[in-house]
């Protein structure tokens, strides 16, 4: 069978996967790697459950093909917390209530924090269009909408102690 | 008034940080090692007569372990809440799209797919019925061969004619409601396998798992004391995932093959397959008095159930029990039908039939209120039920009524106040602003004469916690956390003290579904009664343990306490009941209350306990093109004593807008059976930038004694009213009345052209 060879960092870790070439990164990620924190929700490109960030960007790990990935950093749900010190997003996620069944929230953490790395402190307006292609079918976004703003001002805060 | 520790405040959730932070694992998460993967070969005909079924060629594939049909059935082939009427597998005949023929169980996902295509089914169409009006004629073809009506309801309160004669206004109209998808973002999917102690693991997030297992159970002729289900934790449900949706195949794949397997649905599969909200045709006679009293209502609903019953029947009972909405009419005649058709399969979902009625008689309300040139405010006060007061039903209103409360609230909001400024602040003139308002109540639990109960396990452990054990399934709702609350408060530790386990039939005891607005007050009065029943005894024990007399000891934190300061950590006192083998644990019981009278033929009616709520918009319509948006939104929502704040606005809010999704754009649309509607491209749900600028939640406690420090349930009728109050802000803002949901441009286009509301 026809495979390609990919390398990437995956976390901040290296990692080497020979795969079909028509593999998608939310596959490796969950079936090869597994790694379940990044969801499927459709597979389709329409729900953003599986959004992970590559070099920073927010992409849809279903419509991203394994070796788009080649030398790039992806950073999934798994990557974000340092140990046990949550990213400024997870607590405000957690203290604002904007999780209910959770399936939509790695993907809306992950969308949020490609908005926060370019812009700390974003408008409503600017967080409503981060996060348009993340559907979330629980929280109706008001509480999700003032966690990243939450998290936007607590990271900014902590930058200016550093 | 009562001081409360956890009750009513702000606490995180109690599985935040591992759905925050992607540890926690969803039961389509879990692997196994030698896992096989399932699939469903599904209808090609929404009606057709199955002549043969050929399944050499995909058992020939390399890589397939078994094919099933049918035949591998080994006990009652079919499955259904009320009447197993849906077949594991078909075996004459298929009645929708989303019909399972047949299944493949391989050794690669894409093995099993391509496996799907060798299956050959012999096919012989049948006329496709299509209109749940007319397959309840006599020379309508037939779903089920016991004809199309699968139930009917019927209410007769007072003399609907000497109603009518007294009425100074009668309005008369015929409402339509879409087909809406609960759209939960995990679609139906996880694992069965055989486990070391030779029980058959069925791991499927759904809302009870205890039924689940006496619907496995008998598909597979198995003792169900040799299935463990779990169903906990879930994407989200809605009540679609209340039914069976994938276990009873995926148990038979494990059942057969004696290997675990992996069965998860694509998005099609789920949309084609799984259950939705009952398009409704409603039609409605209302009268009025001149000062808008309402004296009589006849009423007709013909809800479109599709291919199999499951909930079918309730969902119209409890449109019927809502059609009334929440209003005194003394003379009523009340016709409900649940009818089949090939149209996919209606189930639970969310509200539960009383978003279609409610929508229908708000819109009633709405046009006499015009006609009669009175206060969408005034006129809902005049007519709302108070305590006391005997329904349209005939049962007495016993327990807490609190819809005046929450008219006088919602009255209060921002958006009401304000009204006038912010229908006048239009950005172009092509843009109109209107507001509406609705009101609406929603029956909690499952009503007269179906077995409702509750029960709850607290333990304590050697660690020193407690542990929670309730069968009702966390779906995303928050009972856990509900149940944390009401568990430390009390026992009066620590939150932090507190672990909750849901949804799994060997370690969480029978507690009823998650659904009907239910789970937190049946699970909180189990936890009352547990906590009434451990808690002395710990107390003794612990009086033992440091010599003095029990009377004077009190649980603080982590520690249970003498008033002379003496103490000793629920650990110690954990580690000693296990060391002496003493009881460290006691179950709590719950049964429900019920009304005092009851509707012949319809399971569940009428209720006892309702939520109630009062909705308000603010939509801005384009009179160009027809586009509706909502700008502000208000709920004041009375569930009784709130016990998880966030949780509760949470609810609120989402709620708020799942219903102004109904409202304004939701709708799987089905011609001759088959599905326009296949995905989240085509079938649109609100994203964030549907949101309004505002939506003001407003938590009424009218405190019902009956529940767990006053609490009632909240999940359903948050979502209810906001459909009418949009459609009647539309009305207020160009003009258009609607009849017919959604709100789409299309539809309100029309309207602003004088046009009949196409279809």
């Amino acid at each position: 069978m026809n495979l390609v060879e990919v390398e990437f960092t995956l976390n901040g870790e290296r990692q080497k996967v020979i795969v079909p070439p028509r593999t998608t990164l939310l596959e490796v990620i969950r079936e090869h790697l597994g790694l379940t924190g990044t969801k499927k929700g459709c597979g389709k490109g329409e729900c953003g459950a599986c959004t992970v960030l590559l070099d920073g960007e927010a992409v849809l790990a279903c419509l991203t093909l394994i070796s788009q990935a080649e030398g790039h950093a992806v950073t999934t749900i798994e990557g974000l917390a340092k140990g046990e010190q949550l990213d400024p997003l997870q607590e405000a996620f957690i203290e604002e209530g904007a999780i209910q069944c959770g399936y939509c929230t790695p993907g809306m953490i992950l969308s949020a924090k490609a908005l926060l790395r370019k812009n700390p402190s974003p408008t409503q307006e600017e967080i409503k269009t981060a996060i348009a292609g993340n559907l979330c079918r629980c929280t109706g976004y008001v509480k999700i909408i003032k966690a990243v703003q939450k998290a936007g001002r607590r990271s900014a805060e902590v930058a200016a102690h550093d | 008034m009562t001081e409360f520790k956890w009750v009513g405040k702000v606490v995180p959730r109690v599985d935040g940080v591992e759905k925050a932070t992607g540890r926690l694992r969803y039961l389509t998460d879990v692997g196994l090692p030698g896992l096989l993967h399932g699939r469903i070969k599904r209808s090609q005909y929404p009606h057709a007569l199955i002549k043969g079924i050929d399944t050499s060629r995909a058992e020939a594939l390399p890589g397939v372990v078994k094919v099933l049909t049918h035949k591998d059935v080994p006990g009652v082939n079919g499955f259904g809440i009320i009447v197993p009427d849906q077949p594991v597998f078909c075996r004459e005949k298929v009645r929708y799209i989303g019909d399972a023929v047949a299944g493949v169980v391989a050794e690669d996902p894409a093995v099993a797919e391509a496996a799907l295509d060798l299956i050959e089914v012999e096919y012989e169409p049948q006329p496709v019925v299509d209109d749940a009006e007319k397959a309840m004629t006599s020379d309508s073809p037939r779903v089920h061969e016991k004809g199309n009506i699968h139930q009917e309801v019927h209410v007769r309160h007072g003399d609907v004619e000497a109603g009518f004669a007294q009425a100074d206004l009668i309005i008369e109209n015929v409402y339509k409601t879409p087909r809406q998808m609960h759209t939960f973002l995990e679609t139906e999917g996880g694992l069965a396998f055989y486990d070391e102690e030779g029980l058959l693991n069925v791991w499927v997030g759904s809302q009870y798992p205890q039924r689940d297992q006496l619907q496995i159970a008998r598909v597979l002729g198995l003792n169900p004391r040799k299935i463990r289900v779990v169903s906990s934790p879930t994407g989200g449900g809605f009540g679609g995932k209340d039914e069976i949706t994938i276990q009873t195949q995926l148990a038979l794949m494990a059942f057969v093959t004696k290997r675990p397997v992996k069965l998860w649905l694509s998005r099609e599969e789920s949309v084609i397959s799984g259950w939705k909200r009952h398009p409704m045709t409603l039609y409605y006679r209302t009268g009025f008095k001149r000062d808008g009293s309402l004296v009589a209502n006849e009423i007709k609903i013909i809800g479109d159930t599709g291919a199999y019953a499951s909930l079918g029947g309730p969902v119209v009972s409890l449109a019927v029990e809502s059609s009334c909405g929440p209003y005194r009419i003394p003379h009523v005649k009340i016709d409900g039908f649940c009818v089949y058709t090939n149209n996919g399969v209606a189930g639970a979902f969310r509200g539960f039939g009383v978003p279609q009625s409610t929508f229908a008689m708000e819109t009633q309300l709405e046009i006499a209120r015009e006609k009669l040139v009175l206060d969408p405010i005034e006129i809902r006060k005049k007519n709302v039920l108070r305590r006391g007061d005997i329904a349209p039903l005939g049962h007495t209103m016993t327990a807490s009524v609190g819809i005046l409360n929450t008219l006088e609230r919602a009255e209060k909001s921002d958006l009401w106040c304000q009204r006038e400024k912010l229908k006048s602040q239009t950005p172009f003139p092509w843009k109109k602003r209107g507001v509406g308002v609705a009101i609406a109540l929603q029956g909690t639990g499952l009503g007269v004469g179906i077995p409702d109960y509750g029960a709850a396990i607290v333990e304590l452990t050697e660690e020193g916690q407690f542990i929670v054990r309730i069968g009702s399934p966390e779906i995303g709702q928050g009972n856990m956390t509900a149940y944390a609350i009401t568990a430390a408060e009390a026992l009066g530790c620590d939150l932090a003290l507190i672990k909750v386990v849901t949804g799994d039939t060997r370690n969480s005891p029978d507690s009823g579904t998650s659904t009907a607005s239910r789970s937190a007050y049946t699970g909180g009065n189990a936890i009352l009664d547990a906590v009434a029943k451990l808690k002395p005894k710990l107390l003794a024990v612990a009086g033992e343990m440091l010599g003095v007399d029990r009377a004077g000891l009190r649980l603080a934190g982590n520690r249970i306490v003498s008033p002379q300061g003496r103490g000793i950590t629920l650990a110690e006192l954990g580690r000693y009941l296990r060391e002496k083998g003493l009881e460290a644990g006691a179950r709590g019981n719950f049964v429900w209350p019920t009304a005092d009278v009851q509707i012949p033929g319809a399971e569940g009616l009428p209720h006892l306990v309702y939520t109630y709520v009062t909705q308000m918009a603010l939509v801005e319509v384009d009179t160009l093109t027809g586009k509706v948006e909502l700008r502000e939104a208000a709920t004041a929502l009375d569930a009784g004593r709130v016990l998880n704040r966030q949780g509760l606005e949470g609810q609120a809010e989402g709620g708020m807008v799942m219903g102004a999704g109904y409202a304004l754009m939701e709708d799987i649309i089905i011609e001759k059976g088959y599905f326009k509607t296949m995905n989240l491209s085509t079938y649109i749900i609100p994203t964030s930038l549907d949101l309004p600028e505002r939506h003001q939640v407003e938590l009424v406690e009218v405190l019902e004694e009956s529940g767990p420090y006053g609490a009632k349930g909240a999940g359903e009728a948050v979502m209810v009213p906001i459909s009418p109050a949009i459609t009647s802000a539309i009305h207020d803002a160009v003009g258009v009345r609607l009849k017919e949901m959604p709100a789409a441009a299309e539809r309100v286009y029309q309207g602003l052209r004088g046009e009949e509301h196409g279809q």
